[in-house]
């Protein structure tokens, strides 16, 4: 390899790239520029292109995705693997075994050599299988990503490139994600888009920091850069360590809550299936109004399933009792994918919609829907196609609308997953006040801070199971943290997790 | 800088996937939504053939959205696969019904070229789909020997369920998707993208 | 929904999938110029026997397949047999004519389509894609590039099957289910594909870039993790067939069931 001072070095030269359809291009004369051997953090809000840019330097834009892009000069490396951000999107073979062939094959190896060197990248990443002919499907979304680093590493790459490798991961996934990666990273280069940045900021030297319009507006050692851009990593909804303490300890300590005594929820006995098996079950529970139930559990472990059963979306035995007039009205229900719920072709007549279907009055509906614009920050974006949104948008439009019809429960899967800081807080803020307001919510989630700060009521499900039941004082989060006991419950209870 | 905007008229690897991957999304959804099908063939009226054309759906909405030679072909070819390896009820029989719908269908985009991709050749390629399936149906379905009346209202519905759902509906479809934005993807760049640079 | 639905080693699993394509295509050639029924109704007899053999599938779900070909045979006799052209009529209701001709060209049909239900679920419950693929490539040429596009393609699949019952859910609560009449009917189907073909193409033009960026060229030779060879299980194939196909012609000669021998002449 080379020496220090001649190692080589990479990069783009005043790029310039238009998005399609757009009538101002998005870089202009952009220059970066990187070394062997360094470990990069390219970070910015959501849009200002850093995927495109990763992309870009890999080469892949232009010659697998078509794009208009020139460049005084382009030095792309030969020797490089890609970690995309879609777990479900980067294999192309049904089994595990078979998809890291697939690389071997592009390379020409020899098929006798192949069984080896599959259990060899597998063993650099620590998915041990006994028998490497597994069901890629039947893995979790931490395993597929860690599949993704083997198949990658398959390539024997210099550099590696990752485009939001953990973004569509749950905790634990991510944290498995990060340690496959330190351990494979030695001698050689990054490049890291990334949007939670409290673990891979250990391994990366220098950050990258991109504005809105794409031009570069920080760029050094990761300490002086983290440091002095403080205020921008807020701004942009970065995760950066410390962002939750940032943000609990600016909220505005709302009033006690209303203790409301009225239950609102009652289960018996109630089961719900899927596919004809019972796939989650709960011997008795009840939910009182104005509460926030934190629904957690490992994945597969049934929390979707009862929640959807709860909306009776899904087969139920048992008795679930609504305490309420209309309960197909009143409970509201937000799914993990936004996308799937859209059924119409604008943002207003998405919030329209369901007032339209109950043929309200005209005036009440234009009423309702220009209030829900302005409170989920929508406005500006009435027109456009639901789909054509940005995640945060898409997020904000999908309760925006389950809220339309005045909703007296809530029930949300996921609603945070895969969304940045600033959307994600914006969120919680909403949800708050719904709760003050009443409103009972009810979320499946795996973000281990808002078990903590936000829930009233923490159940854990396992293999379909209620495994454990925890009430806890209500109060805004900050006197949560002050109860050792309490606190010690929700630990252990996410720990497992 | 000049960049002359030359667009490649070969399937790409994207091109490929993404027109099997929305023939295989058709034969799924109408598997799923339950056997309408069968139900309509069991009365003998012909009732069937009406929506006999959405089986050749995929051929002229991979045309319209990929805009490129093959596509249409490779996208009826493939769902008469599909039905072959997971075991449909026509199985075999299907794969040649398949690849004779996916030629008609096919020579419709050719004969003008591959220059128009709008409503009346998604219709014309939508009716050759089913003018191919009516050939076979000639030889393998004893069609001529139906009696008259029958086999008037057979061919009438068929090429009226065609034009429909086989040749409106999916230029319908690929509007809708070109409103979410997603045919960029898949879509070559375009001149004027390219003349943004230059600003 | 998965995949792989065969269960354990099955000698007709092994065979090469090429070949048994090739020689099952070809059977429906020789049967489309067959026009003696007494031909049909011995080789539907014996594809049926084989069918029931072969012990790739659970008995239970072979029994669930066998009733649907039966039914589609049905369906696929109807229009012939109850309005068929013919002279040597045996009922007659309203539109209704059965003749003899339109009941021998409709059973005709009916046992075609069995004949063919029964080779093409042999064929399904013993071949997997990823060996069927690879045997095209290494035997029938196939480009690489249609052939691991097919196979990405099917890796969705079970993704897909899981979305549409998502979306269900989704436009259930959203009251796009509970809305009536012809336009509902139309907006709810339109809305069906087009959120599933949102999805579908953003996931392939992903799937694509990243086997792209795992070097996979359209051009260039490479090697293969599996080679798909012959093995005598190809010869008992053919024997198997070729004796199946030969019986069927002897036995109609020898034990004709019915006086059509030839179903389009006109009696």
């Amino acid at each position: 390899m080379c020496s220090i001072n001649e190692r080589t070095r990479w990069g783009v030269t005043e790029l310039r790239l238009a998005f399609p359809k757009q009538k101002e291009m998005h870089f202009k004369d952009l220059t970066f520029r990187y070394t062997e051997g360094e470990k990069i953090l390219l970070l910015g809000p959501s849009g200002c292109g850093k995927s495109t840019l990763l992309q870009v330097l890999s080469g892949l834009i232009p010659s697998s995705v078509p794009m208009a892009i020139k460049a005084k000069k382009k030095e792309i490396p030969s020797n490089w693997g890609f970690i995309f951000q879609d777990p479900e999107t980067q294999f192309c073979m049904p089994y595990v075994d078979e998809d890291i062939a697939f690389v071997l094959e592009n390379r020409k190896i020899a098929r006798e050599k192949m069984p080896d060197l599959i259990n060899h990248y597998l063993n650099l990443v620590g998915l041990d299988f006994p028998d490497p002919h597994q069901l890629i499907h039947s893995l979790s979304g931490g395993m597929k990503q860690r599949l993704a680093i083997a198949g990658v590493l398959a390539l024997e790459p210099d550099i590696l490139f990752l485009d939001e490798p953990t973004a569509l991961l749950d905790p634990q996934g991510t944290e498995d994600f990060w340690q496959s990666l330190q351990k494979v990273s030695n001698n050689r280069t990054l490049v890291i888009v990334e949007h939670k940045i409290d673990r891979v900021i250990e391994f990366v030297d220098r950050v990258v920091l991109f504005g809105n319009d794409g031009t570069i507006i920080d760029d050094g050692p990761k300490e002086r850069v983290l440091k002095q851009q403080k205020r921008r990593l807020v701004e942009d909804g970065i995760w950066y360590p410390g962002a939750w303490r940032d943000h609990l300890s600016q909220r505005i300590q709302t009033k006690k809550l209303p203790d409301y005594q009225a239950t609102v929820l009652t289960l018996d006995r109630f089961s719900v299936k899927r596919n004809g098996h019972i796939k989650c079950s709960i011997d008795s529970l009840m939910i009182n109004r104005g509460e926030w139930v934190a629904v957690i559990g490992k994945n597969g472990a049934g929390k979707s399933t009862l929640l959807e059963g709860l909306k009776r979306l899904l087969p139920t035995k048992g008795k679930c009792i609504w305490n309420l007039t209309h309960p197909e009205e009143a409970v509201a229900f937000v799914f993990q994918n936004p996308e799937f719920q859209f059924v119409t072709d604008r943002v207003d007549d998405e919030l329209a919609f369901s007032l339209r279907i109950k043929q309200c009055p005209p005036d009440l509906i234009r009423r309702r829907v220009c209030e829900m614009l302005q409170k989920f920050a929508l406005a500006s974006v009435r027109g456009n196609h639901p789909f054509q949104l940005s995640i945060g948008q898409k997020r904000r439009l999908s309760v925006a609308t389950a809220l339309m019809e005045q909703p007296q429960v809530l029930l949300l899967d996921e609603p945070t997953f895969g969304q940045d800081a600033k959307n994600t807080f914006q969120l919680l803020d909403q949800l708050s006040e719904l709760q003050q307001q009443g409103t009972t919510i009810i979320m499946v989630t795996h973000e281990l801070e808002i078990v903590r700060h936000y829930a009233t009521r923490v159940l854990e499900i396992d293999a379909g199971r209620l495994v454990s039941n925890a009430h806890r004082d209500r109060g805004s989060g900050s006197e949560v943290i002050g109860n050792g006991h309490q606190m010690d419950e929700g630990e252990k209870l996410v720990s497992r997790n | 800088m000049n960049q002359s905007v030359k667009v490649s008229r070969t399937l790409n690897l994207t091109d490929i996937l993404v027109t099997i991957v929305v023939s295989l999304v058709f034969g799924l959804i109408f598997r799923l939504m339950g056997p309408v099908y069968d139900l309509f063939k069991s009365f003998g009226l012909q009732m069937d053939a009406l929506i006999y054309g959405i089986w050749f759906i995929a051929g002229p909405f991979a045309a319209v959205l990929i805009r490129k030679p093959g596509a249409a072909f490779l996208a009826e070819t493939v769902a008469a696969l599909a039905e072959v390896l997971f075991g449909g009820s026509g199985g075999i029989v299907n794969l040649y019904y398949g690849l004779i719908q996916g030629l008609f269908s096919e020579a419709i985009f050719a004969a003008v070229f591959y220059r128009r991709f709008s409503l009346i050749p998604a219709i014309l390629s939508g009716l050759a789909a089913s003018a191919g399936s009516l050939i076979l149906d000639v030889y393998y379905g004893y069609l001529t020997d139906l009696a008259g009346w029958n086999l008037t209202l057979n061919i009438v519905f068929r090429f009226i369920g065609s034009a429909l759902l086989a040749g409106l509906f999916p230029y319908v479809l690929v509007k809708g998707l070109e409103k979410t934005g997603v045919t960029q993807l898949i879509r070559p760049v375009s001149k004027e993208d390219y003349d943004v640079l230059n600003k | 929904m998965d995949i792989k639905w065969t269960r354990g080693k099955n000698w007709l699993a092994e065979i090469n999938p090429s070949y048994k394509l090739l020689i099952i295509a070809a059977l429906f050639i020789v049967f489309l110029c067959v026009d003696n029924l007494n031909v049909m109704i011995w080789s539907s007899l014996f594809f049926l026997i084989v069918y029931l053999m072969h012990r790739s599938i659970p008995v239970k779900l072979s029994i669930i397949l066998l009733f649907m070909a039966l039914l589609t045979s049905l369906f696929s006799m109807t229009a012939m047999t109850l309005f068929g052209k013919g002279t040597h009529l045996l009922f007659q209701f309203g539109l209704i004519r059965i003749s003899t001709e339109s009941l021998a060209r409709g059973l005709m049909l009916g046992l075609r389509s069995f004949t063919f239900g029964m080779l093409s679920l042999i064929f399904a419950t013993t071949t997997e894609p990823v060996p069927f693929f690879y045997s095209l490539m290494q035997q029938c040429r196939m480009p690489v590039r249609f052939a691991y596009g097919f196979l990405a393609a099917f890796r969705m699949l079970p993704m897909m099957a899981e979305e549409f019952q998502i979306l269900r859910q989704a436009l259930k609560v959203r009251g796009l289910s509970r809305a009536k009449g012809v336009a509902a009917t139309y907006n709810r189907f339109k809305r069906y594909c087009l959120t599933m073909l949102v999805q579908s193409i953003r996931r392939a033009q992903r799937t694509a870039v990243a086997m792209e960026a795992k070097r996979f060229s359209m051009t260039e030779a490479r090697t293969f993790y599996y080679s798909i060879g012959w093995s005598r299980y190809d010869f008992f194939f053919s024997l198997l067939i070729g004796f199946t196909v030969a019986a069927s012609f002897i036995l109609a000669v020898w034990i004709p069931l019915t006086p059509f021998v030839h179903v389009l002449d006109q009696y």
